[in-house]
C-alpha cells in the first residue's frame, strides 16, 4: 500500500467513524429545533422550542438546584482537596503509611456499594430531599480523587520555593494560600473543570435523594422525557439545555478535560 | 457516564510514605530537629482531617454498614430480621438476580471488547503521521464522555425508536424487515443499550491509547521498517505490546462500568423488556427503593463491590507479568 492510498484510507475510516458520533446528535438537534413533534428535521427552524421547553419541564427551577449543589461542591470539594493534597503532599500527615492506602482505596469504591445504606442513615437524619445531603456526599466521594490528584500538583513543584518561604518565616497556611498555589493553577482549574462536569452531570445520586422541588436538572429531564414521549422536539430541546453548561466548557477547555480524565484514569 | 472516576488500578504502595522519607531527608540535611518534622506533621493531620471525615462519614462508613445490612431481611420500615447468608445465595440462586450477571457478561462485549478495539483502531489512525484535522477527530470521539447520561440515553432512545433514525434509514435501503422497536425487543434490547456504551466509551480509550503510544520509543517503529514492517504488522509488533498498561487500564474502566451500568439503561429500558436488560445495579436500585428489600440490595452492592476489587486485581496483576 502506497503512503498516499494509506493516507486517504486514514481519513475515509476516521470520517465514518466521526460520522458515525455525530449521526446521533445531530439528528437530535435537528429535532430541538424541529417544529415537527415527532422530531423529523425540517428547514423552518423553531428556535422557541427551547423557551417552550424551558417553561413546561420548570428548567428555572431544576437548573437553578443543579447549579447550587455544583457551585458549592466545586468550591468545597476544592479547597478539601488543596488541604488534603498539601497535607499528604508537602507537610507529611501523622499516620499517612495508613491513611494515604484509605484515601485510595476511595478511588475504588463505587457509589452503589454504599447508597443504600447511605439513603436509610441520612433519613433519619433528615438529610434525604434536601441539597445540603447530596452535597455532603457529592464532596466526601470527591475527597480521595482530589487528595490524590493535589498531592501530585503540590509533589511536582520543586522544593526550593517552600524551603525558602520557610526560612522567610512563612506559616503552613500563607505557604500554601500565596506561594503554593499560585503556581499550580492549572492542576486546580483542571480539577475544578472535572468536578464541576461529574457533579453536574450525575444521576444516580439525584435520582435517589432529592424529589419534587428540589429535582436537579439530570433528574428533571428524565421526568420531563417520560411526560413528553410525543414530542420529540421539545424532549430534544429540554435535553440540550441540560447538556449546555458542560458542553461549553468542553468546548473551550478541551484539552483540559481529556487530559485530567486521562490522568484520573491513570492514578499511578 | 464519564468512567475515570472509580475503579482503575492502583498500587498503593509506589507514592504512599514517598513524602515523608523525603521530608526527612531534606530536613536531616538542614539540620532540623525531628520535633520540627512531627509538628509539621501534626499540621498535616490538621489540614487533612476536614476531608477526611467527610470521607469516613459518606463512604467509609456506610460501606461496613452495608456489609452490616446485607446480613438482614428489612423491608425499610418494619423491624429487620437476621437472615444470614441468605441474601447473597439469593444472587446467585435466584433466576431474575442471576440472569443480570449474564447480562453483564453481554454488556462488557459492548462496553469493553469493542470499545477497546475501535479505541486502538482510531488512536492508530490518528496517530500515524502528523496530519491535519486530526485533532478535530478526537474531540469528536471523545464528545461522548462529556455528555451528561440522561442526555445520551435520550440521544439513543430517539434513534432506536419504531419511527427513529435507524429505521428509517432501514427502510430507506429497502431492510423494511429489519425495522423494529429495538428498545422493545426481549432479543435486541440488551445488544442495542450495550452500543449505546460503545459510542460512549471508544473515544475514551482512543484518548488513552494515543497517550500511551506517545511514549513507545520512536526506535522500535524504526527498527520495525527495517525488518520490512508494514502498519498493521507495526502496530500487532510495536504498538500493541507498548500499550499493555493502557490496554490493562481500559479493561479495568470498561468492564466494571459494565458491571456498574445505571443510568442509561434505566432511562431506556428500566431493566426491560422482561428482565432482558437488567443489570445488577438497576436491580439493587429496584430492590432499594422501588419494592425495598433493603438488604438484598445492600448484599448486590457489596458484591458489585468485591467483583470490581477482583476485576481490578486481577487485570492489574495479568498486565504485569512478564
Amino acid at each position: 500500500m502506497s503512503a498516499r492510498s494509506e493516507k486517504i484510507w486514514n481519513y475515509v475510516i476516521l470520517t465514518v467513524m466521526a460520522l458515525i458520533v455525530l449521526w446521533p446528535v445531530g439528528t437530535f438537534i435537528a429535532a430541538a429545533v424541529s417544529p415537527d413533534r415527532a422530531g423529523r428535521p425540517s428547514a423552518d427552524l423553531q428556535w422557541g422550542n427551547f423557551a417552550t421547553a424551558w417553561t413546561n419541564a420548570d428548567f428555572a427551577r431544576s437548573m437553578t438546584v443543579s447549579l447550587t449543589i455544583t457551585v458549592v461542591v466545586v468550591i468545597v470539594g476544592t479547597v478539601l482537596a488543596l488541604l488534603g493534597g498539601y497535607a499528604f503532599g508537602v507537610l507529611g500527615v501523622v499516620g499517612d503509611r495508613v491513611l494515604f492506602p484509605v484515601i485510595l482505596l476511595g478511588m475504588m469504591i463505587s457509589l452503589e456499594a454504599i447508597i443504600v445504606p447511605l439513603y436509610y442513615q441520612f433519613r433519619s437524619l433528615g438529610l434525604t430531599d434536601s441539597l445540603l445531603g447530596v452535597i455532603l456526599i457529592h464532596v466526601g466521594m470527591g475527597v480521595p480523587f482530589g487528595v490524590f490528584w493535589m498531592r501530585a500538583a503540590f509533589r511536582a513543584l520543586p522544593r526550593a520555593i517552600f524551603e525558602s518561604a520557610e526560612m522567610d518565616g512563612a506559616g503552613p497556611l500563607r505557604m500554601l494560600w500565596s506561594i503554593a498555589v499560585p503556581n499550580l493553577m492549572p492542576a486546580v482549574y483542571t480539577f475544578i473543570l472535572l468536578s464541576f462536569m461529574w457533579t453536574w452531570n450525575d444521576y444516580f445520586l439525584s435520582l435517589v435523594f432529592l424529589h419534587g422541588d428540589n429535582q436537579t436538572a439530570t433528574v428533571a429531564l428524565g421526568v420531563f422525557q417520560g411526560r413528553y414521549v410525543t414530542q420529540i422536539n421539545l424532549m430534544a430541546a429540554g435535553g440540550l439545555i441540560v447538556a449546555a453548561p458542560v458542553l461549553i466548557l468542553y468546548v473551550i477547555f478541551q484539552r483540559r478535560f481529556i487530559s485530567g480524565m486521562l490522568a484520573g484514569a491513570i492514578k499511578e | 457516564m464519564s468512567i475515570a472516576r472509580t475503579g482503575a488500578a492502583v498500587t498503593p504502595e509506589t507514592g504512599d510514605g514517598g513524602s515523608a522519607t523525603e521530608a526527612i531527608v531534606v530536613r536531616r540535611r538542614r539540620g532540623r530537629t525531628s520535633h520540627a518534622r512531627r509538628r509539621a506533621r501534626t499540621i498535616g493531620l490538621l489540614f487533612a482531617a476536614p476531608g477526611l471525615l467527610i470521607y469516613a462519614g459518606v463512604v467509609l462508613w456506610p460501606l461496613v454498614q452495608s456489609l452490616q445490612y446485607s446480613f438482614y431481611k428489612w423491608d425499610g420500615i418494619s423491624a429487620s430480621t437476621w437472615v444470614g447468608f441468605q441474601n447473597y445465595l439469593n444472587f446467585f440462586t435466584d433466576p431474575v438476580l442471576r440472569s443480570t450477571l449474564g447480562n453483564v457478561l453481554v454488556l462488557i462485549v459492548f462496553f469493553a471488547i469493542l470499545p477497546i478495539a475501535l479505541g486502538l483502531l482510531s488512536a492508530a489512525l490518528i496517530t500515524s503521521g502528523k496530519r491535519p484535522g486530526m485533532a478535530v477527530y478526537r474531540w469528536i470521539f471523545f464528545l461522548p464522555q462529556v455528555l451528561t447520561s440522561v442526555v445520551i440515553a435520550l440521544l439513543f432512545k430517539r434513534m432506536y425508536a419504531p419511527e427513529g433514525p435507524i429505521n428509517e434509514a432501514l427502510r430507506a435501503i429497502g431492510l423494511d424487515a429489519f425495522a423494529k422497536n429495538w428498545l422493545g425487543d426481549f432479543t435486541w434490547a440488551l445488544p442495542a443499550v450495550g452500543l449505546i456504551g460503545t459510542w460512549v466509551t471508544f473515544g475514551f480509550c482512543m484518548v488513552l491509547f494515543i497517550a500511551g503510544a506517545s511514549s513507545i520509543p520512536p526506535e522500535l517503529y524504526e527498527a520495525a521498517r527495517m525488518d520490512g514492517a508494514g502498519p498493521v504488522r507495526e502496530f500487532f509488533s510495536v504498538t500493541l505490546p507498548g500499550l499493555r498498561g493502557q490496554i490493562a487500564v481500559a479493561l479495568t474502566l470498561t468492564i466494571t462500568a459494565a458491571l456498574r451500568a445505571f443510568d442509561l439503561i434505566w432511562i431506556t429500558t428500566r431493566g426491560g423488556p422482561g428482565t432482558s436488560t437488567l443489570t445488577p445495579a438497576v436491580a439493587l436500585y429496584k430492590a432499594a427503593f422501588v419494592n425495598p428489600d433493603v438488604g438484598q440490595a445492600a448484599a448486590i452492592g457489596v458484591v458489585m463491590a468485591i467483583l470490581c476489587l477482583i476485576i481490578a486485581v486481577v487485570i492489574t496483576r495479568v498486565s504485569e507479568r512478564e
